[in-house]
């Protein structure tokens, strides 16, 4: 009963820091709203085209882009800048058009679209894929142009146009994909992604940081008052424990709740989800009381706890998903709580 | 001038003594670069196997096989033989081919006819770069093989006469789509995880310097250091400048220790030493000035470390230390050069990746310096009330 009382205490202290209600409350709402729009995987590639002076080719080229259902298409001025937006990552894949384009088909000439993407990236290559489709979708006009004035009536123009009508109704080899294995052990991508990180990451980085309210408490000699009572030591640190499971428990139910309702999120079986976010809280006030324990300052508290919660999180697939990383590195990050 | 360096070089000595400052500084941003280093250990280059399923055993499979081993795809692609869709489904889920390709049975016939089969991918979940390669590749052929289909079509409907056609498609199959997406240099360096985070976790722990400050500031304050010290003919001003130079000392030493130690070690790449240094210098000079703005703006020590708390992680989090915000849409890329932490990000990202000089950062360091005049001339107007309160 006592335990209670001292948890109580505890918990309304928490409640009116503001600070502390912003970390609790505000903060990962907001992360889950950054990192999952910064995850999510995106409906279309967003594309830059420079044009070198393709001439009416490369203005075709462009506007196919443009009525491709899967690409955003962003036109850039100069290489220079087209460069600088794929390096920063804000391009999924950069399209250079060369000058003379139409000279270089007009004289039975091969043209040479060049697609700036790198291989060891998953979705600049799903982008250059697409881009790549589009080029060949606008690349087999010309040849059946080419081909039927060779070897047929009509001028290169006259036959462009007609295999350009033609395309849509010609039977094509198509490519099925199928998935041979559909049971996800990587978590998808957005906010079902943000937001189980974001709640096991948080809920452990401010009970790692509450640790400082029991240092502050210890270092004005409240403990030592509270034991001059009728009040066992072990019934303080129930209390202590008790106010930080509690506080676990309100925010991983907060980011439950949004994640869920605001976000779309999909937790699972409710039951299995419940324990293991109890669990999670359990695990997040044991790391409040060792915090508090083990540190001698709230400044020690301050700088330690963050970096060993950032740290423990980025090993345990919080920062970014395990599944990216080699397969020793994923081993030891099972070695922490958060995988 | 002197009264200022004074009191700097007593916060510094008092800092230094502090080991948390020198976790903070130094330990917390390299333990993090070390271990992002390590993880992302070989993750730079991408090489897969992929199953190849050919039931078909006629001339357009034989053709797939030998575009299958050209040399470019060899970096990227060990082809391996399966013999039936079912073996290469079990070897997808097994984990031994990362995704497999399947030409059906009777695939090569059916491109001469007017319902031609299609290829099959049999892709996994968990692996989907490797799905998405050997999409690419199947497109590509197969583009080359509806593009003489399409020729056929053209001069058939041009007027050839439908005797011709299988003359047409053997003409056909010589020629070569005369468009062709070519992999170009981006021209730049490809940006390694550690050359984004080793500045961003160096400017992250930096941040921290605003709560420290500020803290040790009403800390001064409350033991009535601050009116002592005013006591003596010590312009208020002088005060706030001595505690801006402590940080400013700290936080040049700090992410210049970071930077080198990075560089070395982790082999990140921060880019020309003179530009990043001064992209660095910037923005110190803007944490000092937020630094200065928060111990004015508060009134009491929570206070402070409430609103340098939500300043730490408000900025590390729009400003993009944590998450590469690059990718993001551009409305946070927006955002985030509102921050001098997002500028101070962009800054290193062009010089890992575009490199140059000092021109490279020039657009950066004075976004940066505008955002640290705004922060420091309004610290500078309140910095009477903050010193006499």
């Amino acid at each position: 009963m006592r335990a209670i009382a001292i948890a109580r205490v505890s918990i309304r202290r928490i409640v009116r820091d503001r600070t502390a209600l912003f970390f609790i409350v505000v903060l990962p709402v907001i992360v889950i709203l950054i990192v999952g729009a910064a995850e999510r995987g995106f409906t279309t590639f967003r594309v830059g085209v420079v044009d070198l002076g393709a001439g009416q080719a490369g203005r075709q080229l462009t506007t196919a882009f443009e009525h491709s259902s899967d690409l955003a298409v962003s036109r850039y001025a100069t290489l220079a800048a087209l460069r600088k937006a794929v390096a920063r990552g804000e391009l999924n894949v950069g399209v250079v058009l060369p000058s003379g384009m139409d000279v270089t088909e007009g004289r039975g000439g091969t043209v040479a679209v060049g697609v700036m993407a790198e291989q060891a990236n998953s979705s600049q290559q799903a982008a250059a894929t697409a881009v790549s489709s589009v080029i060949a979708g606008q690349g087999a006009k010309v040849q059946a142009a080419r081909f039927a004035s060779v070897h047929g009536p009509g001028t290169f123009e006259e036959n462009l146009a007609r295999a350009g009508s033609l395309q849509p109704h010609v039977a094509q080899v198509g490519l099925r994909s199928q998935t041979a294995d559909s049971s996800h052990n990587v978590l998808p991508e957005g906010f079902s992604y943000s937001a189980p990180t974001m709640l096991v990451f948080f809920v452990f980085l401010n009970a790692l940081a509450a640790g400082a309210s029991i240092i502050e408490t210890r270092q004005l000699g409240m403990y030592e008052r509270m034991t001059a009572g009728p009040v066992r030591r072990g019934t303080i640190i129930a209390g202590k424990t008790l106010a930080y499971f509690t506080m676990a428990l309100l925010q991983a139910t907060l980011i439950v709740v949004v994640g869920g309702v605001a976000f779309g999120v999909s937790w699972g079986d409710p039951l299995a989800a419940t324990v293991l976010v109890a669990l999670w809280a359990l695990v997040g006030a044991g790391a409040g009381m060792l915090s508090g324990t083990l540190f001698h300052t709230p400044e020690q508290a301050s700088a330690i706890g963050p970096t060993a919660g950032i740290a423990l999180g980025m090993l345990g697939g919080c920062m970014w998903p395990l599944a990216i990383v080699s397969s020793t590195m994923r081993q030891i990050g099972h070695l922490t709580p958060q995988a | 001038m002197r009264n200022a360096l004074v009191i700097a070089h007593k916060d510094l000595r008092q800092r230094l003594r502090d080991r948390s400052a020198i976790v903070l500084g130094l330990v917390a941003p390299l333990a993090i670069a070390a271990l992002m280093s390590v993880a992302f250990k070989g993750s730079d280059t991408f090489h897969f196997t992929m199953g190849v399923v050919d039931v078909d055993r006629g001339p357009v499979a034989a053709g797939l096989l030998k575009a299958l081993d050209a040399p470019g795809l060899r970096q990227i692609v060990t082809v391996k033989t399966i013999a039936s869709k079912r073996s290469a489904a079990d070897a997808v889920r097994a984990k031994s081919v990362a995704a497999a390709l399947v030409v059906p049975a009777g695939f090569s016939a059916s491109i001469e006819g007017g319902d031609p089969l299609s290829l099959v991918t049999l892709t996994s979940v968990n692996q989907t770069v490797a799905g998405d390669i050997t999409s690419s590749i199947a497109t590509s052929f197969i583009a080359q093989l509806n593009a003489d289909r399409l020729s056929v079509a053209t001069a058939l409907a041009a007027g050839v006469p439908t005797s011709q056609s299988a003359h047409l498609e053997a003409l056909a199959a010589g020629f070569q789509i005369p468009e062709r997406a070519v992999q170009r240099s981006i021209g730049a360096h490809k940006l390694k995880t550690i050359s984004y985070y080793s500045p961003g976790m160096a400017i992250f722990f930096l941040l921290f310097t605003i709560s420290f400050t500020a803290r040790s500031f009403f800390v001064d304050r409350a033991q009535g250091m601050i009116e002592r010290i005013r006591a003596a003919p010590v312009r208020p001003l002088e005060i706030l400048a001595g505690k801006a130079m402590s940080v400013l000392v700290y936080g040049v030493a700090s992410l210049g220790t970071v930077a080198v130690i990075t560089s070395a070690a982790f082999g990140a790449n921060w880019g020309a030493p003179a530009a990043a240094a001064l992209l660095g210098l910037a923005m110190v000079v803007a944490v000092v000035c937020v630094t200065a703005l928060v111990m004015c703006i508060a009134r009491t020590q929570r206070q402070a470390e409430g609103i340098s708390s939500i300043a730490v992680f408000g900025l590390a989090l729009l400003g993009g230390n944590f998450i590469f915000l690059s990718s993001s849409p551009p409305v946070m890329r927006t955002v985030a050069l509102f921050t001098p932490n997002g500028w101070a990000m962009r800054g290193f990202t062009d010089l890992s990746t575009i490199g140059g000089g000092l021109g490279t950062v020039a657009e950066p360091v004075l976004a940066i310096l505008a955002f640290s005049v705004v922060a420091g001339s309004a610290a500078a107007l309140l910095a009477r009330r903050a010193v006499a309160a």
